[in-house]
Formats: C-alpha cells, sequence, structure tokens
C-alpha cells in the first residue's frame, strides 16, 4: 500500500457540549457553536475558506430521515459541498484526508455529534441496528452481544475481570481532571450483561466535535498532521463475524500504520474506543499497543470518562489525540473507534506533530 | 490536477415494484454483475463505496453496516456516504475521490434501495424528512413539495401540463429499449399522461416515478489499473455537489441554483466550458418529468423556462441534438433511489463506450453528464464522464444483459413466508432551542417572531439563531405581520400512503409580509380549490387564546385576505388508486 507522501494537516479543532444533557439548546445550536470555534481555531471563514464539508450521522440517531438536510447553515456551509458519511467521525476523517488528496479540496470541515438526550428511546435505535429477520425477534438487547463478547475474549486470551475493571476505574480517574468529562465519578459493579458491568459500560453524552483539516500548504507550522488513516469491517451477521479479536480493527491499524510509516512501537499517545472497558484491552491488542504505558492510553479518561457521544465518539478520541500531540506530551499519537454493538466497523488515524 | 480515475464495469439488477430478494441479495446481484463485465474478481477489489436512502426502508438502523457482505465488502475499507435522492451519483463521487487519493487502485461502487419493505407504504419514510418542530405537525408529505415546486415551476415560466408530460412520455418510450426497466412502454401518449389521476395537483400519476426496488453498481479503477483492464475507460472528468440551505421556503422554487453550482463545479474540473457544445448525452435526474426540465436548466443545457420548448422540439428525444434519459431514466426504468442515480452513471458508461444497443444515441459521443438532487429540493451532485475520443464499439444488443430481480405481486409478497414484521418503535423529545423555543412562545401569544441579521440585512423567518449566509449570530427579535403572499400551492387529493382524501388538503409556502423572501410551510383554508392563485393575499387563522399551546399549529391555517373569496371547503371526487399503480 503506497504511503501518504501527500500530508493533511489539523488546522482547527472545536467542541461544544461534552455534558448528560444540553436542555435548552438544539442540536443545530450546539453544531453552530462547535463549528464557530474550530474555524476560529482554525483562522477561516467558512463561507470562503473551507471547500468541503462532512457530516457524520445516522437517520435513526437523529429521528430524521435524510438528516444531511438540516446540516448546512449552522456549519456555514449553505450552498457548498456537504455530504454525509453514516458512520463514526473517523470515517468523516478518513473521507477528509481522501478529499484533500484528490485535489478536490484544500480544507475540509468534518463534523459530528451526539444529542443523544434527544432520543427517549435510545436502546431500541440499537436494537434497530440489529438483522431484522434472524436476530431481532429474539428481543435480546444489542448490548447483551458486548457481554457475549467479552465473555469469549477473556475465555480466549486468559484475562480477568478485574483487568476490566481496572481499565474502568482507571479511565475515569483519568477524567477526573478533563473538562469534557462528565462520567468521572461512575463506581458500581452492578452486572448488566454479566460479565460486563455498569461502570465498565459508556453512558451517553451529548456533545460536538469539528476538526478543520487542510493541505501540507495551508496548515500552520508546528500543526499536527493525519499521516495513517484506515477503516475495516468484519462480517455484519453476528453468527459469522469473528468473536475471537477485533479484526476489523487490525485491518484498520495496519492500513492506517503502513500509510504513516510509522510501527505500534513508534506511538507514544493512544486514545481508542472503550466503549465497554474490555474494548479498550482489545482494541491495544489489534494495535499492536498492548505494552504502551497506562498513562499514555486515553489519558482523556475516554468514553467511560466523557460519555457514550454515538457517532462522534471518533473525533472525541481524535480531539484528545491532537489536544495531547499539540501540548507537546507526545509526537506520534493514534485515535481508534469502533461504531458499537452490533456493528463490528472500525476506523484508525495515526497522528504526528 | 487530480489522478485519472475511469469507470470500467457496471452492472445491475433488474428494476422491480417489489423484489423477491433482500437488499443484501441485490447488491450481491448488481456487484457480482459488475466485477463480471470487466472479468474482476473481488480479491482485485481494493475498497468498497456503499450509498442507500433512507434507512426507515429497509427498516435497518445503520443499514450501511447491514448491506457490507452484499456489497462485497467483507473485510474491506468500506464506507456508505449518504445525499438523499443525490447520492447515487454521489456514490461515484466518493469512488472518484477514493482512488484519486491514491488510497484505493480499483473499488466497486454499489447504490442499494429495497423500498417496498415499508408499510404501509414506503411514503412513510419521507414523513420524518420534515422539520421536526414546525412543518411535522402539519403532516406535509413528500408529494407536497414536489407539487409545490412543479407549481411554482410552471407559473414562473407559463407553463402548463402538456409541456411537462412530453418528458414522461419520452422517457418511458426509452425505458422500452432497457432490459432492466420496470416502467418501459412504446405506445404511451402525452394524453395518457394528462389522463391519469391527480394526486396532488399539479402531480398526476403518470408524473410520477413510483416505488421501486433495485441495485446497481460499477467499478471504478486508476489510470495505470483502467488501461490494463480495459480498452475502451469512460474517464470521471468532472465531480461536483453542492446542498442548499435547510429553510426551502426561503428560496425560489423555480430554480435549481443548488444544481448549477455543482454543475459549475463539475464543468470547471472537466475543462468544460460551454456545457451546450462540448455536452453531447445527458442523465438529469426525472423522478418527475417536470424535474428532468428543471434540471437541464440548472445543469446549465437551456436557458430558465426554456427546456420544455427544446423537449417539444424533439432536442432531448435520444436522436435529438442533445439525448436525455436515452435510458428511460427514473421515469422509465424505475426509481429505486439511490440505485436509479448511479443506473445513470452506468449508462454513461455504456453509451460513452458505444455499448447502448437499441439505446445508442447516434452519432460519436464523447462526453456526457449524468445528475441527482434530493433533500428538501436541496442537493445537487453532478459527474461529467468522457471517452476521450476513444473508439467506439457497435453492439447489437443492450445491457444490461439479462438483468435479474424476482418480482412479486402484492398479494404474493403479503402471503410470502416468514414475511417478519416489525415497528420502529423509538421516541424523540427534540430540544427547541433558543431560537425556535422562543418562537413557539410567540405564537401561543399570536405573534411571528422572526430574527434579524444586520450584515445581510435580512428579516429571517424562520427565526434562527445565527444567519447560515454571513455565519455570524443574529442580532435581534423583531414581529412580523400576520398576512402574506401564497408563493406557490398544491391540491392534494391522496394522503402519504395514497388513501384518498374528500376533503382536498392545500399546503402551501406563504411569505410573510415585512420580510424579504422569509416564510413557511402552512395550509390553505375557507377557499375554494379553484381559486387558489400564487400571488393570493391571505391571513392566519388563530386558534383562541386558551387553545394555543406554543405550536405551529396554533395557526389553523391561512385564507384569503378579500373577504369574498372566503367559502366553505368543498368536497371534490376521491381518488381511488389501486395498490398495483399507485405512485
Amino acid at each position: 500500500m503506497e504511503a501518504m507522501a501527500l500530508r493533511v494537516g489539523v488546522a482547527g479543532i472545536g467542541w461544544s457540549g461534552f455534558s448528560r444533557t444540553t436542555e435548552g439548546t438544539s442540536y443545530k445550536e450546539l453544531m453552530f457553536e462547535a463549528a464557530r470555534s474550530a474555524y476560529a481555531d482554525a483562522g477561516v471563514d467558512p463561507r470562503s475558506d473551507i471547500d468541503s464539508f462532512v457530516c457524520c450521522s445516522e437517520d435513526i440517531e437523529e429521528g430524521t430521515s435524510i438528516f444531511d438536510e438540516y446540516v448546512p447553515d449552522q456549519l456555514g456551509a449553505v450552498q457548498r459541498p456537504v455530504q454525509t458519511v453514516a458512520s463514526d467521525g473517523l470515517f468523516g476523517v478518513a473521507t477528509a484526508v481522501m478529499l484533500i488528496r484528490s485535489g478536490v479540496a484544500s480544507a475540509v470541515a468534518v463534523e459530528s455529534h451526539s444529542k443523544a438526550s434527544d432520543v427517549v428511546s435510545l436502546g431500541r435505535v440499537d436494537r434497530f441496528a440489529m438483522d431484522p429477520v434472524l436476530n431481532r425477534p429474539l428481543g435480546v438487547s444489542p448490548t447483551a452481544l458486548a457481554g457475549l463478547e467479552m465473555r469469549r475474549w477473556l475465555h480466549v486470551t486468559g484475562r480477568s475481570e478485574s483487568e476490566c475493571a481496572d481499565v474502568a476505574a482507571r479511565n475515569r480517574a483519568h477524567a477526573a481532571t478533563n473538562r469534557r468529562a462528565s462520567y468521572a465519578d461512575v463506581h458500581d459493579p452492578t452486572p448488566l450483561f454479566d460479565p460486563l458491568t455498569r461502570e465498565q459500560t459508556a453512558e451517553p453524552a451529548d456533545g460536538c466535535v469539528v476538526l478543520v483539516l487542510t493541505t501540507e500548504e495551508r496548515t500552520p507550522e508546528g500543526s499536527v498532521f493525519i499521516d495513517g488513516v484506515g477503516w475495516s469491517q468484519d462480517a455484519p451477521s453476528v453468527e459469522s463475524r469473528d468473536w475471537d479479536r477485533a479484526a476489523a480493527a487490525e485491518r484498520a491499524a495496519r492500513a492506517a500504520y503502513d500509510r504513516a510509516g510509522v510501527e505500534p512501537g513508534d506511538v507514544e499517545l493512544a486514545e481508542v474506543d472503550d466503549t465497554f472497558a474490555y474494548k479498550q484491552l482489545q482494541h491495544l491488542e489489534a494495535l499492536g499497543l498492548s505494552d504502551l504505558a497506562e498513562d499514555r492510553v486515553n489519558p482523556s479518561g475516554g468514553a467511560l470518562g466523557e460519555g457514550h457521544l454515538r457517532e462522534a465518539n471518533g473525533l472525541a478520541r481524535a480531539l484528545a489525540c491532537i489536544e495531547g500531540l499539540r501540548s507537546g506530551d507526545a509526537r506520534v499519537g493514534l485515535a481508534q473507534s469502533w461504531r458499537g454493538v452490533p456493528s463490528t466497523s472500525a476506523a484508525v488515524a495515526v497522528m504526528r506533530r | 490536477m487530480s489522478p485519472r480515475v475511469a469507470v470500467v464495469g457496471a452492472g445491475m439488477s433488474r428494476f422491480v415494484r417489489r423484489a423477491q430478494e433482500t437488499g443484501k441479495e441485490l447488491s450481491w446481484i448488481a456487484t457480482r454483475e459488475a466485477l463480471a463485465s470487466c472479468e474482476l474478481k473481488l480479491d482485485d477489489v481494493d475498497a468498497v463505496c456503499l450509498t442507500s436512502a433512507p434507512d426507515a426502508f429497509d427498516g435497518v438502523h445503520r443499514k450501511g453496516d447491514y448491506l457490507a457482505d452484499g456489497a462485497g465488502a467483507w473485510a474491506k475499507p468500506y464506507m456508505r456516504t449518504y445525499v438523499g435522492g443525490g447520492s447515487g451519483v454521489f456514490t461515484a463521487i466518493q469512488g472518484w475521490y477514493t482512488v484519486a487519493s491514491g488510497l484505493a487502485d480499483v473499488v466497486v461502487c454499489v447504490a442499494e434501495e429495497k423500498m417496498s419493505s415499508c408499510q404501509p407504504h414506503p411514503q412513510g419514510a419521507f414523513l420524518t424528512i420534515f422539520d421536526n418542530i414546525l412543518e411535522r405537525p402539519l403532516g406535509p408529505n413528500l408529494l407536497w413539495i414536489f407539487a409545490l415546486e412543479m407549481q411554482r415551476y410552471m407559473q414562473a415560466y407559463g407553463l402548463d401540463k402538456r409541456d411537462i408530460a412530453q418528458v414522461a412520455v419520452k422517457n418511458k418510450r426509452n425505458a422500452a429499449e432497457h432490459p432492466a426497466a420496470l416502467l418501459g412502454q412504446a405506445d404511451i401518449t402525452v394524453e395518457d399522461v394528462l389522463g391519469s389521476e391527480t394526486l396532488a395537483w399539479p402531480v398526476q400519476r403518470l408524473d410520477v416515478s413510483p416505488i421501486s426496488d433495485g441495485a446497481v453498481a460499477i467499478v471504478m479503477a486508476s489510470e495505470d489499473a483502467a488501461k490494463r483492464l480495459t480498452d475502451r475507460p469512460v474517464w470521471i472528468q468532472g465531480v461536483g455537489w453542492n446542498l442548499d440551505t435547510t429553510y426551502w421556503t426561503n428560496r425560489d422554487l423555480a430554480y435549481p441554483e443548488y444544481v448549477e453550482n455543482a454543475a459549475r463545479m463539475a464543468y470547471g474540473m472537466a475543462g468544460v466550458n460551454e456545457p451546450r457544445k462540448e455536452i453531447q448525452v445527458a442523465e438529469p435526474y426525472d423522478p418527475f418529468d417536470y424535474k428532468e426540465l428543471h434540471h437541464l436548466e440548472g445543469l446549465l443545457l437551456f436557458d430558465r423556462g426554456k427546456a420544455p420548448e427544446a423537449a417539444a422540439d424533439g432536442v432531448t428525444a435520444r436522436d435529438g441534438d442533445l439525448p436525455c434519459c436515452p435510458s428511460g431514466g427514473l421515469l422509465g426504468v424505475g426509481n429505486p433511489i439511490a440505485a436509479a442515480g448511479l443506473m445513470k452513471i452506468a449508462e454513461l458508461f455504456w453509451q460513452l463506450r458505444g455499448e447502448a444497443g437499441a439505446r445508442q444515441v447516434p452519432g460519436t459521443p464523447e462526453r456526457g453528464v449524468a445528475q441527482a438532487w434530493g433533500d428538501l429540493m436541496q442537493v445537487g451532485t453532478v459527474v461529467v464522464m468522457g471517452n476521450g475520443g476513444g473508439p467506439l464499439a457497435t453492439a447489437t444488443q443492450s445491457p444490461p444483459f439479462a438483468p435479474r430481480a424476482t418480482s412479486l405481486s402484492d398479494q404474493e409478497f403479503r402471503s410470502a413466508t416468514g414475511a417478519v414484521e416489525q415497528r420502529l418503535d423509538t421516541r424523540y423529545e427534540w430540544d427547541p432551542g433558543e431560537a425556535i423555543g422562543a418562537v413557539l412562545d410567540g405564537l401561543r401569544e399570536q405573534r411571528i417572531l422572526a430574527t434579524t441579521c444586520i450584515s445581510c440585512g435580512r428579516t429571517l423567518v424562520p427565526a434562527r439563531k445565527f444567519c447560515e449566509r454571513c455565519f455570524r449570530p443574529t442580532d435581534g427579535w423583531t414581529e412580523v405581520p400576520h398576512t402574506g403572499t401564497v408563493e406557490t400551492f398544491s391540491i392534494c387529493h391522496v394522503t402519504w400512503d395514497m388513501r384518498p382524501l374528500d376533503e382536498p388538503q392545500i399546503p402551501a409556502v406563504i411569505r410573510l409580509d415585512g420580510t424579504s423572501e422569509g416564510g413557511f410551510l402552512h395550509l390553505v383554508g375557507e377557499v375554494a380549490p379553484d381559486d387558489v392563485r400564487a400571488g393570493m393575499q391571505v391571513e392566519a387563522v388563530w386558534k383562541p387564546a386558551g387553545e394555543r399551546v406554543g405550536s405551529i399549529l396554533d395557526i389553523e391555517y391561512f385564507r384569503p385576505l378579500e373577504p369574498e373569496l372566503r367559502r366553505e371547503l368543498v368536497a371534490v371526487a376521491a381518488v381511488e388508486l389501486p395498490v398495483e399503480i399507485a405512485p
């Protein structure tokens, strides 16, 4: 696979919300706030300086069919190229990288948000992602799939439930100093889908992240660059997927490392999917990062600390990684996402400063 | 300059009203045909691009993930993009940038639509496209907005239904030569279209392409790979896409500016300066007959309001100077939404290789344009393709060859073993936010509130917290009069699921006095349907104070300002539509 000679930089970052609810603020207003701060950070006017806009969302999550109808105004994207990527925000980052490398855009805004507090029946939304004929009639919660997968993963790897509990405790401790974290203080070992407990499960939050990505020429000196992206998935059917490992994250990571020309040993900071505590350990294995020092993994507190931001989880991880690299804490960072049950889709971005 | 990317293969399922096949199976049929057409195996494919329109059709949340294996994407880089009805053409743009970025050499683009699963009528998936707070309480459906736009287009240029209906006739006749077509009809006449049932005036049954199931796939390759794979690659010369404001009631529906913006982007990239001379074949988006005309103007291929005249002169016929929809388009081949858009790209691929057989346009076409459209009459997607003047084949057969998909009658569909009935039983409680929250409070107090932007000088209805043009916070609140002008209207005879209405509904876009372009969707009442006119002055009729709750329904309807035009609504003859022919 060809290394990415044309580099894509992060010119601006912005966010809003990151709380359990954002009462009184509409999703449009939430997006407007995040977009304004990203454009200010990048020093750009979206009406003239951004060539393309990528929003990552799913209709049923929003309660609106064809949700891209409702995005352009609050992003400064009216009468401009706008598209939906029906996936997690890191897939949007990969899309922005492709748009810039193809030459069709030199600056792209990537947006994803969660307004989970608008959805009264989140569990039913997730359930509707299950196979309609074979799985849904069984009436089992999609989150039970995480319990099944955790059990299998413990069995195959010989790791323990207490290691998973340690991940949850550590991430929530990391979250204590993160102003975006709303769930730093959850300590509840109640089993939900045994062996999965409540404290090992990320809980919903509202928030929006906007990134401005640019060509190397348009990226200010000293910025963070997205040097590798990868994305993949496993079998959609629950019955035929690989239950022993995070196969899609492995493939996504391989592609991202190759494109960035780095090896796992070069990574100094990782913000990885931890929407369930065992997934952090499983994902670190898939990324080849099991030996990375504990304080270098999800120093933000991850989704366990910040909350589950639905399709914005990947951008939340990317945001924390970019901030870490900007602060000088690390030179090479990695952000990884997984779309959550019952999906197998995963994406990886390798970044350098 | 961007790296060159070519289309090297195409395949599709048959378009049918109700397919026995699942969405995954339809995707598989199309993907397999596309790969076979260029003698490739799945192992040769680096990435898969997928599109499909609203998730509600398939009844599956995250349906991109669900369709992955059918699209040949297992364990491959795979992503679903989505821009409503514009999606089918957009997935070719997605394929283009995936290859042009250097991240893949060979990609498959798949567009799937299985609408028939959505019951009692697939139009149900469109009930939730409208604004959750200001529009959905009025009960709008998709026919309303098409009727409102068609009426505005006809009124702006003084067109009548005959000018429009000829497009349906041309495309259904063209489709008679398309092996995958659902609606081909060699002997259809303008009188047939004008005599078909009125759904929502001016929209009649044969003006509309009905719901359908189907899938289309194409194979795209980098320059090196394309030259290795075929002697006759068809190059993607330009791509463009553009999304207009959400506030559709604020724009002039007579002309699709966003299509023009997308076309200019694509023409610019393709180096096309004079599209009328440099484009030899066009596949504009035609889910309704007027849309082909509307889009040909947006594509700058005809002057505004002049496409109907050109169509009447035969310019857009398959053997005319600028053949439009030689495939038969959506009106003829069928309208499985995303798939229908990619079908247009497949048609240009076949036309520009000289392989279209009985559908082949005359001469030696070098360049074509495909376009799709969607959302709240809001998005344009455009692709310019060309063969670089390479030699054309002389095909005697018309592709796609023996396209598959099994068509079920309504009765067969309902009696099939194991049909699974499920409801999307989700609930939402949307925060109206600061701006719309204040508007709702105002309505309860019998006031229509707007915000203002001092930068562009506009008074904004519906009110918003930020000006979308200037991208800055708005400056203050103002109250606007309760009177306005009917910008466009429709007389609706059927419900969203095609049941007859005893009393017609009259939705209208009302432009409020005291605003330059501000307005919203509402209903007109206390008027005879025949008396409603674009430009008519109307006033709001409010619910009594005790019944107002802070809702768009606090205004019951708008009635004529002139008292002599006011009357009880008259019942009209109900329009009955048999299930097998209802759009």
